[in-house]
């Protein structure tokens, strides 16, 4: 018997807002995040413009409402804020906050501080105030950081999985509740800009210097990100004792493999197609009652494609509505999944679906045209969400409305 | 608790560590010492476990990696796992090493990527899946010292859905230099070198460092060759007192039917660190006092995964009812009618502590 | 003294190996011709981004889009070509 997963709130904060609402305002109007790096130093600001959170790690902190911010990296800043936001839009207590579990995802945790005092950290006979980050890059870190701040203590864990990380925390939330090993997780994921990505990302010739196109012919790779967000699971148990009112239910997930390449996907979109057929069946729905897909959409020539391929195999002539909202935010790597799936989420409460930004013509291959306004007003029940990264890790959720 | 509870059974292992390992698993024979503390891996010949195009471009972890991952596919005699977990502390340091080199040097141009896509977390994971043309679940855990606790409790989660799959889950961490610098700087490691053999005789601040990667196949169907059962898993954090530690203890032991008496060996993740294991010994004494206890970590040395070294000897144990004499703790010897269950009980800077139970099959 | 593409091919193919790691893969029928992508030494797409930097750190030639690189990294000899024609107009 497995139980029912509910989302009882959720927090982030990106480019394009510090929280809930200022996201909301952004997508509504059509308002992205990208330009030139202010923030982060360097060689590349110009010519790689991202979409960069406009704060400094002070104003962060402020945010994050701590008053003593040391050794807090970026990235637990911004994961800090986005899981306070979450904790207050749940109402959780303290209390609770004990019982409650914590699965957060990063790619590079605090690589970004890491990077600016590599030498120093590393020399023995060097000291200074960078030592409060000298073992502040490990992914595992950010976690047990911002667990403690809150006062989460009972279940914790760190999930790596590229660009896929974020949806494979809340997946497992989803099955740690299913399965009755708690009743109550949360799960997301945090990502700072750094040199170390954005030189990476690169040197794989992937970035576009424009603003990105998803899905359009023209595409010419993605843009970088940094954000976080986190969604608070509940079990119905609990969920029904407390009579809470949850804002969406997680009714299906999938996570497969693609097993085609290190860092391209199969041209089939084998890796996508199965996990969405995954999340489908764990759904217990067809395809045709998908009524709008966020996809993973980042702009490169080889993901649309293969994502494209993807739904085309499973929607038939039906693909249903669907868009990437990364020229919003860019890609926020390990974050993507979980800021995506808050999307979905203010997607299903608000009734609207989000505009692909930079669309003018369809991939030739696949003929298939995202939407490209603001919709607004559908019976909008079951949204799909997709997260897929390098090393072939493919994901997808399913969140249904609860009105 | 579902009606038909899942049997989680261990059919194969693969493990490269600082001491000889085999088919025949971690049986320490003949011990290897070391001592400028930091303990590294026996490795084979690689080309004998993954092919020359393949090879040409992975760093030294993701050679033990995979070769150890392909021992244990070859022990269970299972050529495409059904999924695949991967649990690391920090990963590839040595290529993020090597890419934040290249970056800052030539001051971010031109820059090479083989680095930077092999220094990503779940290289192995996805190399694995690559190699075995695995297209199921794939995930890889990085929570420090619970990274491999997490991957078994979500292959316990898998399996749960599914008896019959083959998860193939494994720790993995490098005693890298990056890593040292740091360790040392945080006073992880003992500044006086010492032999492993002493570790714990050594009362002082600080552990070893060390390193290993070893895999498993976990199935609700027993194979064959079962190495033994993996019964639950129980992650502690930051327990503060000797009560909390006992109490997460006693409900784990109730929560598996399973009383201490019954209990015939403790593997106890002590680290030599006397600062650091003051709980753990506080809890060796007030509970394990009438037990076998072992230790490992002399071993194998300090690092995130270490438990997953752990998780080798115990199964290692269990199938062969043999207890090596390097690992025993205190005088109790376990009871004539063999040795049918054993707990690990590890923690990782004093902050992540875990309880694993493993039982003999048959 | 400009050099012959008989010597960039050599160097090339000393520098590849380096780059590559090809010490032991290399078969013996390997030459200047051998298509180095797909059927004849198997290099794959981040290979093809190594050469690409390569190309610009050694020669200071840029290929803005990798997919030049599927003709300009052929072979050795198309390699050694392309860095000499280049070099000339350059």
């Amino acid at each position: 018997m497995s139980h029912r997963v509910f989302v009882t709130g959720y927090g982030l904060i990106t480019s394009i807002g510090n929280d809930k609402v200022e996201n909301f305002e952004s997508l509504s109007r059509k308002r992205a995040g990208f330009g030139e790096l202010s923030i982060l130093n360097t060689l590349h600001s110009r010519n790689l413009p991202s979409c960069e959170i406009k704060l400094h790690d002070h104003e962060l902190s402020r945010l994050a409402r701590l008053h003593h911010a040391r050794g807090y990296t970026r990235t637990a800043l911004l994961g800090l804020i986005a899981l306070q936001e979450a904790i207050d839009d749940a109402t959780l207590s303290a209390e609770e906050l004990k019982c409650t579990g914590l699965l957060s995802a990063t790619t590079t945790g605090g690589i970004r501080e890491f990077e600016k005092n590599f030498r120093a950290i590393i020399d023995l006979t060097q000291h200074g105030d960078f030592v409060q980050f000298t073992d502040t890059a490990n992914p595992g870190e950010h976690t047990e950081r911002i667990a403690d701040r809150v006062g989460i203590r009972s279940y914790i864990g760190t999930l790596s999985t590229a660009c896929s990380s974020s949806a494979n925390a809340i997946m497992q939330g989803a099955q740690l509740i299913g399965a009755g090993k708690l009743n109550r997780v949360i799960c997301g994921g945090a990502e700072a800009l750094s040199k170390f990505t954005i030189n990476g990302f690169n040197s794989l010739m992937i970035i576009d210097a424009q603003h990105c196109r998803p899905f359009d012919a023209g595409r010419n790779g993605l843009n970088l990100g940094e954000g976080a967000a986190y969604l608070v699971l509940e079990g119905e148990d609990i969920v029904k004792q407390q009579k809470k009112k949850p804002v969406a239910e997680l009714i299906g997930y999938g996570n497969a493999n693609d097993a085609f390449h290190q860092t391209a996907s199969s041209p089939e979109g084998t890796g996508a197609l199965r996990a969405m057929e995954i999340a489908l069946a764990k759904a217990e729905i067809l395809p045709g009652q998908i009524d709008y897909i966020n996809a993973h959409g980042t702009a490169t020539e080889n993901n649309d494609l293969s994502e494209g391929t993807g739904i085309k195999r499973l929607f038939g002539t039906n693909v249903p509505p669907f868009s990437s909202t990364k020229p919003f935010t860019g890609h926020t790597l390990a974050a993507a999944g979980s800021i995506e799936a808050a999307y979905c989420i203010m997607a299903l409460q608000h009734q609207v679906m989000w505009p692909n930004l930079n669309f003018k013509e369809p991939i030739p291959e696949l003929e298939l045209s995202p939407i490209i306004d603001l919709v607004q007003g559908n019976s909008l029940k079951n949204v799909l969400s997709n997260s897929f990264g390098f090393g072939g890790n493919t994901s997808s959720l399913i969140f249904s409305g609860t009105r | 608790m579902t009606a038909d509870r899942m049997t989680c059974y261990i059919n194969g292992i693969g493990i490269l560590a600082p001491q000889e390992t085999s088919d025949e698993g971690v049986l320490l024979e003949d011990i290897k010492t070391y001592d400028n503390n930091r303990l590294t891996c026996i490795t084979p010949d690689f080309k004998d476990y993954i092919n020359p195009v393949q090879l040409r471009r992975l760093s030294r972890m993701l050679r033990i990696g995979m070769t150890s991952a392909i021992i244990c596919l070859r022990n269970a005699n299972l050529r495409t796992p059904d999924g695949i977990i991967t649990a690391t502390g920090y990963g590839f340091l040595g290529e993020t090493e090597k890419f934040l080199s290249e970056v800052l040097e030539r001051v971010e141009k031109q820059i090479t990527p083989t680095h930077f896509v092999q220094g990503t977390y779940n290289a192995l994971a996805g190399l694995i899946g690559l190699t075995t043309k695995c297209t199921g679940y794939n995930n890889t855990y990085v929570s420090k010292g619970f990274a491999f606790e997490n991957a078994l409790q979500d292959a316990l989660l898998q399996l749960e859905s599914n008896h019959n799959a083959n998860f193939l889950v494994g720790g993995f961490d490098e005693a890298e230099d990056v890593l040292h610098a740091i360790g040392t700087k945080e006073q992880f490691f003992k500044t006086e070198k010492i032999q492993n053999t002493q570790l714990f005789n050594s009362r002082t601040q600080g552990t070893i460092q060390g390193e290993g990667s070893a895999f498993f196949t976990l199935s609700g169907r027993a194979s064959e060759k079962a190495w033994c059962i993996l019964g639950d898993v129980k992650l502690i954090y930051r327990p503060a007192t000797e009560e909390d530690l006992a109490s997460a203890l006693e409900n784990f032991l109730e929560a598996n039917k399973i009383s201490l008496d019954k209990i015939d060996g403790v593997l106890s993740g002590a680290s030599g660190d006397v600062e650091r294991d003051w709980l753990i010994e506080r809890l060796e004494a007030s509970k394990f006092s009438s037990v076998p206890l072992f230790r490992f970590k002399h071993l194998c040395g300090e690092y995130c995964t270490a438990v997953s070294f752990a998780t080798c000897l115990g199964a290692s144990i269990l199938k062969k009812q043999f207890i090596p004499k390097v690992i025993r703790h205190n005088a109790i010897v376990p009871q004539s009618n063999g040795i049918k269950t054993l707990l690990i009980v590890n923690h990782y800077l004093n902050r992540n502590y875990s309880l694993i139970l493993l039982t003999r099959h048959p | 003294m400009q050099q012959t593409i008989e010597e960039l091919s050599q160097e090339l193919r000393e520098e590849l190996i380096k780059q590559l790691n090809l010490e032991d893969i290399l078969p013996e029928s390997f030459d200047e011709n051998t298509p180095l992508f797909g059927e004849g030494l198997g290099l794959d797409s981040i290979d093809s981004l190594e050469l690409v930097v390569l190309l610009d750190r050694n020669y200071g030639l840029k290929l803005k889009d990798p997919k030049e690189g599927r003709t300009v990294f052929y072979s050795i000899r198309t390699m050694a070509e392309y860095i000499h024609q280049n070099r000339t107009q350059g």
